[in-house]
């Protein structure tokens, strides 16, 4: 496949040369200051408007296309330096405007709450936007539970399970208007205090069982057990209702917040956190995903008929239909590039599938997947990413100064 | 944390009985002689990292 | 962050601590795309230490100043993500209300 589009790309500069060389011949016919720098050769043919100022077709494809070939990938880096590209006339130094003019953001989708969204990002280089990724998943603060202050637990989970899992629980409340706690003593500026104070209560589960058949409730001798979600945490506006045992009582008063949150259960309870079902506005997950553009299924000639149903057969997320040509011939197209999973599963077929359908991918296309916990919409997320590198370079650039 | 050494409830691995023990106290059940005792559960507020 | 130099200021290794991939793959690449680098790199010399160095040799402007420019180019195009962003966003949301709205002209 590649061969063959190499052999395609040395016929095109070819005639696209000799016709510059015609055009100049013609040209300097009729200026004699053309056909003095002529005799410079290679500059005076570089300068021509006729000649490509591109680079030839394959390299282009190379330096813009992932190839996903049955063995391995190739061309999978991506051309950083600025002088890649000097022995063909290009320079390859980064330009502002140029990556203005080239780049592009185009939303997919957006959920019905809002708090899931897909969008393309386009004209942007993989360290850039693996950057992006990895601060929207590792550095954008959101609210959690840090410290759990348990009184009397007497549920079957452990306390320090319990609080593991309640650190667990997203908090939909926008971290921005908090400060850092880090170590600092807490207070209404950086902490929230939620209480936990359930209990498993038995007499009304017994009364519910006697108000049926009491078959029924001697058939069912499970011990009363109830589910503990995250609503059932209380905030507490005014802070910790506990006090601290070292100091005097009325010191620990209830304007100043600590971070004391309780959970009592009764005996004979099974509270149970799943994971879940946790969660103060929606059943809630929290990925960010940007995963390299859609996948280029190119078809490399027609393929009709039987193939063409055979190969449809072949992708399991069906990116291939047939539509209907003249003679009752069918003919396959692509119909869902975006769906493909580079699985290569239409190429496998042997070197014949190979030679017919190529799998590419552009290289500085990019797909984000932004799945909110709910506490800030997930456009907020990323611009509040961008803004956490820019401080980044900003530190940099201060600390060099 | 705690300067006063505080008397602890154990609660004892064979028959049950509550021992209270002081520091240096040899670990026994002082009614069936058992050497192995149990802590009870603090009253006290615990804290935890959520981690 | 500290700064491991010579003699010449050509060529500079740059120390940031609580910095790590993120950053630094950031800058490399945008020092490489500087025609005044011959050289730029990264390494993150122990995974346990939060802490980056970032080579940097240039074919004669001072490193420091390179490096500079170099997070001055991420910077600006980071601003211009953002607000390219938005306007797609705000552009995306005109087109597409809320799908209540969508019903009712549907209907």
């Amino acid at each position: 496949m590649a061969k063959k589009d190499q052999r395609m790309s040395e016929t095109e500069t070819e005639e696209e040369e000799t016709e510059a060389e015609s055009m100049s011949e013609s040209e300097s016919g009729s200026e004699e200051q053309k056909q003095e720098s002529k005799g410079g050769g290679i500059d005076y043919i570089m300068s021509l408007p006729d000649v490509p100022r591109n680079l030839p077709p394959h390299v282009e494809l190379q330096r813009t296309r992932v190839f996903a070939n049955i063995d391995a990938p190739t061309h999978t880096d991506s051309i950083q330096y600025s002088g890649a590209f000097v022995s063909v006339g290009l320079d390859n130094s980064f330009r502002l405007d140029q990556f203005r003019n080239n780049f592009r953001v185009e939303v997919i989708r957006f959920s019905d709450d809002g708090m899931d969204m897909e969008f393309d990002m386009i004209g942007i280089d993989p360290a850039l936007a693996n950057a992006f990724r990895r601060i929207l998943i590792a550095e954008v603060p959101t609210m959690a539970i840090e410290k759990v202050f348990i009184a009397n637990n007497t549920s079957l989970i452990q306390d320090e399970v319990l609080a593991h899992r309640l650190g667990l629980i997203p908090i939909s409340i926008d971290p921005r208007l908090f400060e850092y706690a880090e170590n600092n003593a807490p207070n209404e500026r950086n902490t929230i205090v939620f209480k936990l104070h359930v209990q498993c209560a038995k007499d009304v589960e017994e009364e519910k069982g006697q108000s049926k058949k009491k078959e029924k409730e001697k058939e069912k001798k499970v011990p009363p057990r109830i589910t503990v979600k995250a609503k059932d945490l209380k905030w507490l506006p005014k802070g910790s209702e506990f006090y601290l045992e070292s100091e005097d009582s009325n010191s620990n008063s209830t304007s100043k917040l600590k971070t004391y949150t309780s959970f009592t259960c009764s005996q004979d309870s099974l509270p149970e956190f799943s994971n879940n079902k946790i969660g103060f506005k929606e059943p809630l997950d929290d990925i960010n995903i940007a995963r390299l553009g859609p996948g280029q299924v190119v078809l490399l000639e027609e393929i009709e008929d039987e193939d063409a149903e055979t190969l449809k057969k072949k992708c399991p997320v069906g990116v291939f239909d047939i539509e209907d040509i003249a003679n009752g011939r069918k003919r396959l197209t692509v119909a869902q590039p975006r769906a493909c999973t580079l699985c290569r599963e239409c190429i496998r077929g042997g070197e014949e599938w190979e030679k017919r359908v190529s799998l590419r991918r552009v290289k500085d296309h990019f797909i984000f997947t932004i799945e909110s916990t709910g506490a800030l919409p997930p456009e907020v997320l990323f611009t509040e990413a961008v803004k956490i590198l820019e401080s980044k370079c900003e530190r940099v650039i201060s600390e060099l100064s | 944390m705690d300067p006063p050494p505080e008397q602890v409830n154990y609660i004892c691995g064979d028959c049950g009985m509550e021992n209270t023990l002081k520091p240096g106290d040899v670990i026994q059940c002082r009614e069936c002689g058992y050497r192995i005792l149990y802590k009870k559960r603090t009253r006290r507020i615990v804290q935890y990292e959520a981690r | 962050m500290e700064h491991g130099s010579y003699a010449d200021n050509n060529n500079a290794t740059f120390s940031l601590t609580d910095e790590d991939h993120t950053l630094a793959n950031a800058v490399r690449f945008s020092l490489n795309q500087d025609p005044r680098v011959s050289f730029s790199g990264y390494s993150i010399p122990h995974p346990s230490d939060n802490r980056v160095n970032i080579r940097v040799q240039t074919t004669g402007a001072p490193a420091r100043e390179v490096l500079k420019d170099a997070c001055q180019d991420l910077m600006m195009m980071c601003q211009h993500v953002r607000s390219t962003l938005d306007v797609a966003v705000a552009d995306f949301k005109l087109r597409n209300p809320p799908k209540k709205d969508e019903d009712t002209d549907m209907k």
